[in-house]
């Protein structure tokens, strides 16, 4: 995230080197331990800056996570309704709104969106404009195949924006969820999705020990490339590292989970599984998903009301 | 393969997710029945744990790395019931917490990678494995073919979710309102990505775990295979049918791709209707009187041209006339089986088998 005032330097930073674990110096491209320790790197460096903006003052942050869980999934169905590309726009925009008043910096904020729609949306929108996959009047004519005028149609442009405005929104409105809510509250809140308490315990178990097996994997794969001399590739012998490194990971998590089971046994686990219930919901949640609620069906509402 | 919210409609996601209730519902009472009152921490450490097999990087032998689901790998270590809670869990993680992936679309995703992927994928491991010993070779080898068998069924179901979108939700101008692509283009695409570098990942992974751990920790396999003996040397000597078993698992096979039919283009050589035929192609001036004669012979066929009279829903008919010509000729086989043994019992002179 940009601009926040707690957060350390090296987090902000997108460079190879930012974190202590990665690696310093020119980064070799291709190299799959490279590539499996950033990816790592970049869970905990997302975790931790949600849990940073989740703890800032802000206008989601006050709000009860059961609330927020809530209005985020009315406002997704609202807006997987949407046909018309302006309407999502306007929701866009009210997204980058809500997150300007809860403290989110927005260039960070946008750019998480945004960086992420081009690889997976805009690789796979950008043939569907042609006329090969969706026929329909041409717009902007690019020459004849077998006698028929191919190009770009009016209904391939209008189906690759509404796409791509649609997965914006809903992404933004799913980061906004995750970035001001602390992950044992948005548990919690999970039940009132009628979510079975035995998931809503292994998900926070689950989630609380990933980081510690993350932890192991790390220090094998740092050791591995400690170890790891030759400049070049060799495939063979990384291939063999993912199935040794797998499979001692593998050993890791059941030694801990009997370890977890016997610790929990030792504090009279007896197969039921609890979770802290939480306040009651104030006034102000209330009024806060009454309003997202209605919000949806205007927005739905006026999306009918612009033609199917 | 995971699918972000934006590319299925609503209805999609809400039909995926009631689907998945029942199977999640069912996975935590067996896992439940089987471990007693371990199954929390065994449950959250093997989420944790599919959770990091997603983000290793395998390097591909072309030189590129592909991430692996790693679903038939914890499948085959804790079994496809614990499999589905466990990739159901880290599917939620990786939504809710990291955003990969959508919320709403949760439901087809879980259904892809938590239930079709783990299930196809044992099944297939159980079947190449056979009867072998824990640490026989072809074991680790099943697990591999199963990784990569099921990635593949994971990801022709999300083939088949994406290209069935443009069908049914569109607008009155044909705009497609969600992923736009057709099965006959969704399908090859997936199919191409998926038997190809993702299958290659999977197969890596799902190979070299198990047969790391067929060396270095044995005991961690017995978890989900009670029973296996250790080594070949163990094994009972048993009666084999091999060429029956493989015969019936080719004849399964051709079943469950028979719906391949219904891409195929144009008709089969030398079964024209006579109407379709143009004589003069062959030197013919007409139409021969026998096959003229002779074609409409009987028609009292209950799905004419493997469709309904009506000829609409076409598919739907394809599909019903094979597992209606599937049923009818494992019926004949069966009751000439079964006249076969009537007669054989009933002459005990005549030496058989």
């Amino acid at each position: 995230m940009a601009g926040g005032a707690t957060t350390p330097a090296w987090l902000l930073e997108s460079e190879a080197g930012a974190f202590p674990i990665g690696c310093s110096g020119r980064r070799r491209r291709g190299s799959a331990l490279e590539k499996t320790l950033d990816g790592l790197a970049k869970v905990v460096r997302q975790a931790i800056t949600s849990e940073e903006t989740a703890a800032r003052p802000g206008l989601l942050q006050s709000l009860d996570a059961r609330a927020k869980l809530l209005s985020v999934v009315a406002l997704l169905v609202a807006v997987g309704l949407v046909r018309h590309i302006p309407v999502l726009a306007g929701v866009y925009l009210l997204t980058l709104a809500l997150a300007a008043a809860s403290r989110i910096g927005l260039w960070g904020f946008v750019r998480r969106v945004w960086l992420f729609i081009p690889v997976f949306t805009g690789l796979i929108v950008a043939p569907a404009m042609f006329s090969f996959v969706t026929p329909g009047e041409v717009v902007l004519p690019l020459g004849h195949w077998f006698g028929h005028e191919v190009g770009l149609t009016r209904q391939g442009l209008t189906s690759a924006g509404l796409i791509v405005c649609r997965v914006a929104t809903s992404i933004s409105l799913v980061v906004l969820l995750t970035l001001t809510t602390s992950w044992p509250r948005l548990l919690s809140a999970l039940r009132t999705l009628f979510v079975p308490r035995l998931l809503v315990l292994v998900l926070g178990m689950a989630y609380r020990y990933l980081f510690v097996l993350l932890d192991s994997i790390s220090e094998m794969v740092i050791a591995r490339r400690a170890r790891t001399i030759a400049a070049g590739r060799n495939g063979r012998g990384a291939r063999a590292a993912a199935g040794f490194s797998g499979g001692a990971l593998f050993g890791k998590a059941h030694a801990l989970s009997e370890e977890i089971h016997q610790a929990m046994l030792a504090r009279g686990f007896r197969g039921e599984a609890r979770t802290l219930e939480r306040a009651r919901l104030r006034a102000l949640d209330g009024i806060w998903l009454l309003a997202c609620l209605a919000l949806a069906v205007l927005v739905v509402g006026g999306d009918r009301a612009l033609g199917l | 393969m995971h699918i972000p919210d934006g590319y299925l409609s609503p209805a999609t996601c809400a039909v995926t997710g009631a689907a998945m209730v029942p199977v999640i519902g069912t996975a935590c009472a067996r896992v439940k029945r089987v471990v007693k009152d371990r199954h929390a921490p065994l449950l959250a450490l093997g989420a944790a744990y599919s959770f990091l097999v997603m983000m290793f990087n395998i390097p591909i032998p072309d030189g590129t790395t592909a991430h692996a689901v790693g679903a038939v790998l914890i499948a085959v270590l804790l079994g496809p019931w614990a499999a589905v809670v466990c990739v159901s869990v880290a599917l939620v993680i990786q939504a809710l917490f990291f955003g990969d992936g959508g919320v709403l679309a949760l439901g087809a995703n879980a259904l892809n990678m938590a239930f079709v992927m783990p299930f196809v994928g044992y099944g297939v491991y159980r079947l190449a494995a056979g009867n072998t010993s824990l640490t026989s070779r072809r074991r680790a080898l099943a697990a591999g073919i199963g990784g990569y068998v099921g990635l593949n069924a994971a990801a022709l179901c999300a083939a088949i979710e994406l290209g069935l979108q443009p069908t049914l939700f569109h607008s009155a101008n044909g705009t497609p309102l969600y992923a736009p692509f057709h099965l006959a283009q969704t399908i090859p695409t997936m199919a191409l990505a998926h038997l190809t570098i993702a299958g290659a990942a999977e197969f890596i992974l799902t190979l070299g775990v198990v047969a790391y751990l067929q060396r270095a920790n044995l005991p961690l396999l017995r978890i989900n295979h009670p029973g296996v003996v250790d080594t070949d040397e163990e094994l009972a000597p048993t009666r084999r049918l091999p060429a029956l078993r493989w015969a019936l698992i080719g004849i399964a096979t051709m079943i469950i791709l028979s719906p391949l039919g219904l891409l195929a283009p144009g008709g089969a050589y030398g079964e024209d209707a006579p109407i379709d035929l143009n004589p003069h192609s062959y030197g013919l001036s007409a139409i021969p009187g026998g096959l003229q004669h002779y074609n409409g012979f009987w028609k009292h066929t209950l799905l004419a041209d493997y469709g309904f009279a009506s000829g609409r829903h076409a598919s739907l008919g394809y599909v019903l006339s094979a597992a209606l010509g599937a049923l009818a000729v494992g019926a004949a086989i069966l009751l000439f089986v079964a006249v076969g043994r009537a007669v054989a019992r009933r002459r005990p002179d005549v030496q058989t088998g």
